[in-house]
């Protein structure tokens, strides 16, 4: 029993880390303009298939369709950007409109990736084919190192991109006070397509990792965003370093329900994680973000 | 006996305080004014006293409760209604609907009265359009009873709040600055309006930088300054106070003291 | 929400509004005389009419947010389902234990969700419908899962069944219309004051010695009890309840139908159900495409004209004013 259990904590921390990535595309946007994107599951589920369809249809390496997948979700996010959220943004739209239209967004996306691609499931391969390692009386497969050492540079390429580069900076001064970014000569607006192609780029990223190990279809988007939002919310919402934190937690919180209470209870555990932090601790374990 | 009264009202925001130790007593009849330069924590007092902030220390009595930390629903229930600085209307509705709302603590019809018109809701719902008709006749704003709020010029906002405020039958009305904004013509009017809400027999509590309404219309003046009640008297003691000319100079109020 | 300076509230009508009302007329009289397939889609658009209705007093009157409502209609939907088909209960009682259910749920979680504002009410109500929809999926003792349930019985008292499609279209057609007075008698009272004032102004309402929070509460529960009655008709109207008929979908094509007819408007909901139902079935060989036309619909609207048909003069205005 201890070893079942410790083995989906292992699992929860691998499936965690795609929730924490997830949940950073959402603060990346949050942070560039206070909006959040109920669309962001849409570039997830679209990161794997994309990927998937690169190497059934036009047979490239995993790789190269990866890195395909994760280009064209990028400027999608900025179509995104251009035509839903830019217009509203205009007009001064409040903030439920904003989500009511990503929620409207997602469906599309969804209902176009159904109709072109079907309903069936589809998946990845591994990226590494070889048999689990065996540590500690643990197996551990190769994709949860994938997966872990990814994350990891992701987190640690944004940290420098955010801190070193000028447009970084640029889109962290937009975070602290847009209007003073404004008058400081930052554009605003270009940083707000960038923030989206940034997200997008992550989900799509997420995506490509974690379907080797489930799969993907067109709607698997929301329930992966869910995942995100929660993880973001458990780290104080607009904290990447926090989201990711939240999310190994949820995505281990998660595998816990599935050992203790079966598969089924799955999503409405993680949904009743979302409630209980929402009621008690809406400003996530580690506070607000400012 | 006092209608309101605080004690020892203090209010820290962080390191600042922005009221310190202020014990006051306002009467249940005529026109009392709290009036202070720029950040002298006025509205920080009002919003104490209406619920909107608890405070640091001190307590707050109304009508003989102690009201402390209470909602301002609940103290608004006791009697104790206000106005905001920013004037805060429904700016979408009419401005007839604007008055009917301020008649909710009055009134008592729930989900069954909105669904089946019986009599007594049809009596009471017409009882409402009464009142809310005789309150517009008094404060002159008849002629756009179905205009909306939000297109009215920015004097009759003011006078659109107060009315509002009015159909709340309050005992005491806290007013924040009624005359920021108007012109001097209004001002008068604001003033007439204010004399007749007093002989009515509504208390009225006022914020105000207009030094010529305040010395035109209250009856008792505190000063406060830097959060501290520094002065309390007849507007003729509060005007040749030294503690009040000196609070008061280098700043744009002098002029009008 | 600039929601009440619209021409169905004020009464003051104009060219656009009466053609549009004309239409209607036309096509419900159309529907009924020629029968057949049009009958089942204006049914669909009636009770869709009760559902949007109770979303639009909580969102349009009380100025909230909920994207969980399909929760509550799952909830009248399946308890008649269930109750009706498993159990073999009349109709009436059924459909009475579900509004009782959502009602109860509504209370429960209004209480602590409705503290929340902008995008974490936003998430805490998508949550629940999706939560709904789970339990609907894995409770396949009850629910059948996936499967849904089929052959719940029409829509009758005893011996008494209403069988034919036209019986069944003008007991829907009393439904959706008495759904509407409501909303109307809720809006003229001083309920419906407390409701727009909280949306107006929560600082206001509050400092008039309106209990914000509880009429928050109230609109909530008032909106999840038209979502349990459209449930509960959709059930005995169809014959048929999955987890699919409750999915986000449905939240999405209700959030249409409401910015289509004109949000914090009364007749918009009915107005948007029925244009939303009908436009779709006249070109029906697109059934796949239904989803993505609402999506892409809301999208639209949401940027091009927020109030829905209600601003359809300004935008011929501005259209004029272009063109001239």
């Amino acid at each position: 029993m201890f070893n079942l259990v410790a083995q989906s904590v292992l699992s929860g921390i691998g499936i965690g880390a795609v929730y924490g990535l997830i949940g950073i595309g959402f603060c990346v946007i949050y942070n560039a303009s206070g909006i959040v994107n109920f669309a962001q599951g849409a570039f997830v589920m679209l990161g794997g298939m994309l990927t998937n369809v690169g190497m059934i249809k036009l047979g490239l390496p995993l790789p190269l369709a990866a890195i395909g997948a994760i280009a064209i979700v990028a400027m999608l996010g900025v179509v995104l950007e251009r035509i839903v959220v830019r217009p509203l943004w205009n007009r001064g739209s409040t903030m439920f409109v904003m989500i009511l239209a990503t929620l409207a967004a997602q469906i599309v996306v969804e209902r176009i990736t159904q109709i072109m691609a079907g309903d069936q499931p589809r998946t990845l391969p591994v990226f590494t084919d070889l048999p689990p390692l065996r540590l500690f009386g643990f197996a551990i497969n190769f994709q949860f190192l994938w997966i872990l050492g990814c994350s990891a540079l992701v987190i640690i390429l944004l940290g420098l991109f955010f801190s070193s580069t000028k447009t970084g900076k640029a889109m962290r001064a937009c975070s602290i006070n847009r209007d003073a970014a404004a008058l400081q000569g930052i554009r605003v607006s270009r940083m707000l397509a960038l923030a989206f192609a940034l997200s997008a780029a992550l989900g799509a990223f997420a995506g490509i990792l974690i379907t080797p190990t489930q799969y993907t279809a067109f709607n698997v988007g929301v329930p992966f965003a869910i995942s995100g939002f929660i993880a973001a919310i458990v780290g104080g919402f607009g904290r990447p370093l926090g989201a990711f934190a939240g999310g190994i937690l949820l995505g281990v919180a998660q595998a816990l329900a599935i050992v203790l209470l079966g598969a089924a209870f799955k999503n409405v555990a993680a949904l009743s994680i979302l409630l209980l932090f929402l009621f008690v601790r809406p400003t996530g374990l580690l506070g607000p973000a400012k | 006996m006092s209608l309101l009264r605080l004690d020892g009202i203090t209010r820290r925001f962080g390191g600042l305080v922005a009221l310190d130790n202020v014990s006051l007593e306002i009467p249940g009849q005529g026109l009392s004014a709290v009036i202070g330069p720029n950040g002298a924590g006025k509205t920080t007092l009002f919003n104490m006293i209406s619920g909107f902030r608890p405070p640091s220390e001190g307590r707050v009595h109304f009508d003989g409760a102690d009201i402390t930390g209470q909602p301002p629903e609940t103290i608004a229930r006791r009697g104790l209604i206000r106005t905001f600085q920013l004037v805060q209307l429904f700016e979408d509705l009419t401005v007839l609907e604007n008055v009917k709302i301020g008649c909710h603590l009055h009134t008592r019809g729930g989900l069954l009265a909105a669904l089946v018109p019986t009599r007594a809701a049809r009596a009471e719902e017409a009882a409402v359009e009464a009142e809310a008709w005789r309150l517009l006749t008094e404060t002159g704003l008849t002629a756009h009873a179905h205009s909306f709020a939000a297109v009215l010029p920015y004097g009759q906002k003011r006078l659109l709040e107060i009315t509002r405020a009015l159909a709340a039958k309050p005992k005491l009305l806290l007013l924040d600055e009624p005359a920021a904004g108007l012109n001097r013509q209004e001002t008068d009017a604001l003033a007439a309006l204010l004399r007749r809400i007093v002989e009515s027999g509504t208390a009225i509590l006022l914020i105000e930088h207009d030094m010529n309404l305040v010395m035109n219309v209250a009856e008792e003046i505190a000063v406060l300054d830097f959060g501290r009640l520094i002065a309390r008297g007849k507007p003729d003691e509060i005007r040749r106070n030294p503690d009040v000319i000196a609070a008061y100079l280098g700043t744009e109020e002098a002029a009008h003291v | 929400m600039n929601s009440f300076n619209t021409i169905w509230a004020n009464g003051r009508g104009n060219l656009a509004t009466w053609l549009l009302w004309g239409l209607a007329a036309v096509f419900v009289v159309y529907t009924f005389a020629s029968g057949g397939y049009l009958i089942a889609v204006l049914q669909f658009a009636l009770i869709y009419t009760v559902l949007v209705t109770g979303l639009n007093i909580f969102m349009g009157f009380t100025g909230q947010v909920s994207f969980g409502h399909n929760a509550f209609a799952a909830i009248g939907g399946y308890s008649s389902a269930v109750l009706t088909a498993t159990y073999g209960w009349e109709p009436l009682p059924a459909g009475l234990v579900g509004l009782a259910g959502a009602l109860l749920c509504a209370l429960v979680i209004g209480y602590p969700v409705l503290r929340l504002r902008g995008h974490y009410l936003a998430m805490a109500t998508l949550a629940i419908g999706l939560i709904v929809y789970e339990v609907a999926v894995q409770w396949q003792s009850v629910t059948q899962g996936y499967m849904g349930i089929s052959g719940i019985a029409p829509i009758g008292i005893g011996r008494f069944t209403i069988t034919s499609d036209r019986g069944l279209l003008v007991f829907l057609m009393i439904a959706a219309a008495l759904a509407l007075l409501s909303a109307a008698g809720i809006r003229r009272s001083r309920l419906g004051r407390a409701f727009v004032a909280a949306a107006g102004s929560e600082d206001a309402a509050r400092a008039l010695g309106i209990d914000v929070a509880r009429y928050k509460l109230i609109a909530f529960m008032i909106s999840a009890a038209y979502a349990a009655i459209a449930g509960s008709l959709f059930a005995h109207a169809v014959g048929f309840v999955s987890p699919e008929v409750f999915g986000l979908p449905m939240v999405v094509m209700s959030f249409t139908m409401l910015y289509v007819g004109g949000i914090g408007t009364i007749a918009g909901p009915a107005l948007g159900a029925i244009i939303i139902s009908v436009l779709p079935e006249s070109f029906r060989t697109f059934k796949d495409y239904q989803d993505l036309a609402y999506g892409a619909a809301l999208i639209v609207i949401l940027i091009y004209a927020p109030r829905g048909l209600a601003s359809l003069p300004e935008l011929w205005a501005r259209w004029r004013r272009r063109s001239a």
